[in-house]
Parts: C-alpha cells; sequence; structure tokens
C-alpha cells in the first residue's frame, strides 16, 4: 500500500511579505504588491514594474551572516523560507537518521544577477575580475545543497529546472519520494530571483510582460479583457512534506494531504501553450487519478493564471473539458493577480496559498477581474474573497517548455 | 596601524563577516587564528586585487600566513610597481 504524505511546515517570502501569517493577511485583504522595479535603473525598460521583496526581507534570522555572503539572492529567499517551514513543522534537526531527511527545490533560471554581475565584472576589468563565489551562486542545486547543510539532511537532494512550473515539480518529485518510501520527510519548494536587467529586458522582448507601468497594482489582471502579460515577481515558497506514520509518530501538526501529482508536456511550443489545453487537461487529470478523486469533489483551483492573453484562455479550457459543468461551480483563483509571476518559485508559493484555502475555508480573490474576458467565463472569485467549505483543491503550473504540472491536496 | 594595513583588516573583515573585526590583529594567522577557509581564501583575494590593483600569484598565497604577511606584499608589489 502507498504512503500517506502530509504537509506539517510551510514557509513563505514574497512581494506581500515574509512569512504565511503576512501573505494570508494580504490575500484576504486583496492587496497588491506589485509596484515600481527598484532593484536596478528601470527607467529606459518597456516594463518597470515587478514584485519586489522589500525590507521586510529579514535573511539573518535563518542565515548567518557569512553565509548570506555567499549565496545569490534566489539561495537567500530558499533559505528564509525554508527556515519558516522547518520552524512551523517542528520538526527537531539534523534528524536521527539523516538519510531519511532530503530536499528538493525547483527554481527556473538560478543565478541569473549573479550571471549578470559577474559579466558586468568580465567585461570592464577582465578574466581576473571574477567573482570567486559567482559559480555557487548560479547552480540551482546549490541551494538545495545549502539546505542540507544548515540542517543536517543526507537523503535524496536535488534542483528541479522547469521554469514556470519549478516550484510545483519540486513538490511533486518530492511527494512521489516519499510515498515511495526513499524519505521518511522532505523540504521542498521554489525559489527565484529574476527581477534583473536582462530578464525584465528579455521578456519584454517575446511580449511577455505588462506595460501598465502608471498602475502597477492593477497591472496583474489574470483572466480580465484588459489584461497585457504578466508581471514578473521574486520569493520562494517552501514545504515540508512527510509520511504520515512518520507525522503522527512525533505528534506533528498535519496542514494538509497530498493526494496526487500530475505532470505532463505540451510538445508544442518552446513559448506558447497549447490552446486546445490537452496537456494542462491530462496534468490535472492525472492528479486526481492518482488519488482516485473525482472531477466533481474538486472545490477549488489555485489557477497558474499569468493574466497573458494565451494562457489565462487555455486554462479556462482545459478546466472545462475536465470539469464539464462542475468547472462552473469550482471556485477558482489567480494569487498571481497580487503577487504577480513568481517564475520558478509561483508553483510552491501557491501551493501553500491552496493550502491556506483549504484550512481557512476561505478563497482568495483574482483581483482586478473588472471585465471579464468572454472566452475566461468560470467563477475566477473575483475582487473580494470568498467563504466555501472546501475538502479537495487542484494548484496549476503550466511553463515555458510546455511543462505542466498538478497538485491534489485535501483539507484534513 | 598604518593605511595599507587597516585597508587590509578592513577587507579581511568583510569576508569573515562572523569574526568580530576586534580579532583580526596584524599578528593574527588568517586561516588557523581566524577560521578561514579556502573559498573564504579566494575571495580575500579577489577583493584584496580589486582594492590595491595588482595580481596575487598561487606562489604568494602559499607564503601568506598572517594578516602582517598580506598587508607586507602588498606594500612590496607597490613599490616595485612605482
Amino acid at each position: 500500500m502507498q504512503r500517506k504524505v502530509v504537509v506539517t511546515g510551510m514557509g513563505v517570502v514574497t512581494c506581500l511579505g515574509s512569512g504565511v501569517a503576512t501573505n494570508w493577511e494580504a490575500l484576504m485583504a486583496g492587496r497588491s504588491g506589485i509596484g515600481p522595479i527598484t532593484l536596478f535603473d528601470a527607467a529606459k525598460y518597456k516594463s518597470r514594474i515587478a514584485g519586489e521583496v522589500r525590507g521586510n526581507f529579514d535573511p539573518h534570522g535563518y542565515v548567518q551572516p557569512k553565509e548570506f555572503r555567499r549565496m545569490d539572492r534566489f539561495q537567500q529567499f530558499a533559505m528564509v523560507a525554508a527556515g519558516e517551514a522547518v520552524d512551523d513543522s517542528k520538526l527537531e534537526l539534523p534528524p536521527t537518521n539523516p538519510f531519511r531527511g532530503g530536499v528538493v527545490v525547483g527554481s527556473g533560471m538560478g543565478g541569473l544577477s549573479s550571471i549578470e554581475e559577474g559579466m558586468h565584472l568580465l567585461l570592464s576589468k577582465g578574466p581576473n575580475s571574477a567573482p570567486p563565489l559567482l559559480i555557487t551562486k548560479v547552480v540551482i542545486n546549490l541551494s538545495p545543497g545549502m539546505l542540507s547543510i544548515k540542517y543536517g539532511l543526507k537523503g535524496p537532494n536535488y534542483g528541479v529546472v522547469n521554469a514556470c512550473t519549478s516550484g510545483t515539480s519540486a513538490i511533486g518529485e518530492a511527494f512521489r519520494i516519499i510515498r515511495e518510501s526513499r524519505a521518511d520527510f522532505m523540504i521542498a519548494g521554489g525559489a527565484e530571483a529574476v527581477v534583473t536587467e536582462l530578464s525584465v529586458a528579455a521578456f519584454s522582448k517575446i511580449r511577455a510582460l505588462s506595460t501598465r507601468n502608471d498602475d502597477p497594482e492593477r497591472a496583474s489582471r489574470p483572466f480580465d479583457r484588459n489584461r497585457d502579460g504578466f508581471v514578473i515577481s521574486e520569493g520562494a515558497g517552501m514545504l515540508i512534506l512527510e509520511s504520515e506514520e512518520h507525522a503522527a509518530e512525533r505528534g506533528a501538526l498535519i496542514h494538509c494531504e497530498i493526494l496526487g501529482y500530475g505532470a505532463t508536456d505540451d510538445a508544442f511550443h518552446i513559448v506558447m501553450p497549447d490552446e486546445t489545453g490537452s496537456g494542462a487537461y491530462e496534468a490535472m487529470r492525472l492528479a486526481l487519478e492518482d488519488a482516485g478523486v473525482k472531477p466533481e469533489q474538486v472545490d477549488h483551483v489555485n489557477a497558474h493564471g499569468t493574466s497573458t492573453d494565451l494562457n489565462d484562455k487555455m486554462e479556462t479550457i482545459a478546466i472545462k473539458k475536465l470539469f464539464g459543468e462542475h468547472a462552473y461551480r469550482l471556485a477558482i483563483s489567480s494569487t498571481k493577480s497580487m503577487t504577480g509571476h513568481l517564475i520558478g518559485a509561483a508553483g510552491a508559493v501557491e501551493a501553500v496559498y491552496t493550502i491556506m484555502a483549504l484550512k481557512k475555508g476561505m478563497v482568495p480573490p483574482t483581483i482586478n477581474l473588472e471585465e471579464p474576458d468572454p472566452d475566461c467565463d468560470l467563477d475566477y472569485t473575483p475582487n473580494t474573497p470568498v467563504s466555501r467549505e472546501m475538502e479537495y483543491a487542484l494548484s496549476n503550473s503550466f511553463a515555458f517548455g510546455g511543462q505542466n504540472g498538478c497538485l491534489l491536496f485535501r483539507r484534513v | 596601524m598604518d593605511d595599507v594595513e587597516k585597508r587590509v583588516v578592513d577587507l579581511i573583515a568583510e569576508v569573515l563577516v562572523d569574526v568580530n573585526k576586534e580579532h583580526i590583529q596584524l599578528d593574527s594567522k588568517i586561516v588557523e587564528d581566524l577560521g578561514a577557509e579556502s573559498l573564504d581564501i579566494y575571495d580575500m583575494i579577489a577583493l584584496l586585487e580589486d582594492e590595491f590593483g595588482l595580481e596575487i600569484t598561487d606562489e604568494e598565497v602559499e607564503k601568506i600566513q598572517t594578516v602582517q604577511d598580506v598587508a607586507n606584499y602588498i606594500r612590496s608589489a607597490q613599490s616595485a610597481a612605482s
């Protein structure tokens, strides 16, 4: 028999603040975290807005100053979110058997800001000026590597690179590792910090980013007719996943159960989703099949909902294809309307929000949904949160590259 | 401490953030007393090279043990260059 997998810890760092409680409060207030870019001078950029993690990000509670100096920003976010999740779980670390605990961290672009800084130095001052700490800042698997050192975890450990699906993939992988008894508990999530010059400039060149620069808080507007692209954001989300018996043995508080994970690829186009939604549909269907849950049992979907023209239409089609008439009874949210798009961290942050929605019996709103796109006619919980008893919820992530990931959670 | 020595201490303190700066004395051994490991050494070399506009070869690094050794090396490299 397959082992049950539960969530016993959560942590987040986003433009809405550090910590699960702060984030939840912002979601329930329908507050946007988007503002003008301050991390670099964006005056000449087409898109000049982002969801930046601001002064409220205090890493030194979880990371010593020396380690902090050695980390890229995405790794710092990962450490802080994981620190909160570990504290929340009350796990005693390092564990008695270090080989039964592991880490999977997803990131789309890793230490891009360190690459940009390093290249700038190299071009201006020559090869001898390459930063000695660059390599460890750039590589994505160094993030789970750093967490293994901090918490003494010698079990399965790797990075997942899946663009905007990375965080969801990491949680899905960790879920399977525990279910297959390759570990008893895992730290899993995603981290991203690519509000950088090169990234913002290049995403703009493929018309992916919103240019609603004079109205940042209303720029991310999933499913709205006047949406004009996503808003780039940064941060991290981390979960502690545990086998049910391991959690029970130590009397842990259980936030929810993870029941299923579905993963597919569109095999269609490098940046555009398959407009028929067949890949996204199949990922959701597989997540339900994995758990033996029927579509009619699902209450809530935390949508990928990026606020791009193509994604929001495609996702709506995929949801209708899977749920039929029940699609209209789902409480759907795009929390990206408030956080913007955290790329490789998005799925992990949204997993936390989905679990909170189940726990609290509250559906986060999709803000800025003022004039619904006629092609997007489901209940996306426009503008104000809704109280609803819920048992099953899905969280979707879709990536450049066509990777689709879907996680199924159950309230306990 | 003269100007070069002060700047060297500042840079070492920047790398070894968790060492109290008052503990960084001219006769402190960088590895044994201050606890620097290989990545810290590479980090310090890069900062020193940038600060003083010189290149420190691996052979020279081998010979350096104390904070004073670093300052002495920089002064000799500077006078050789001028």
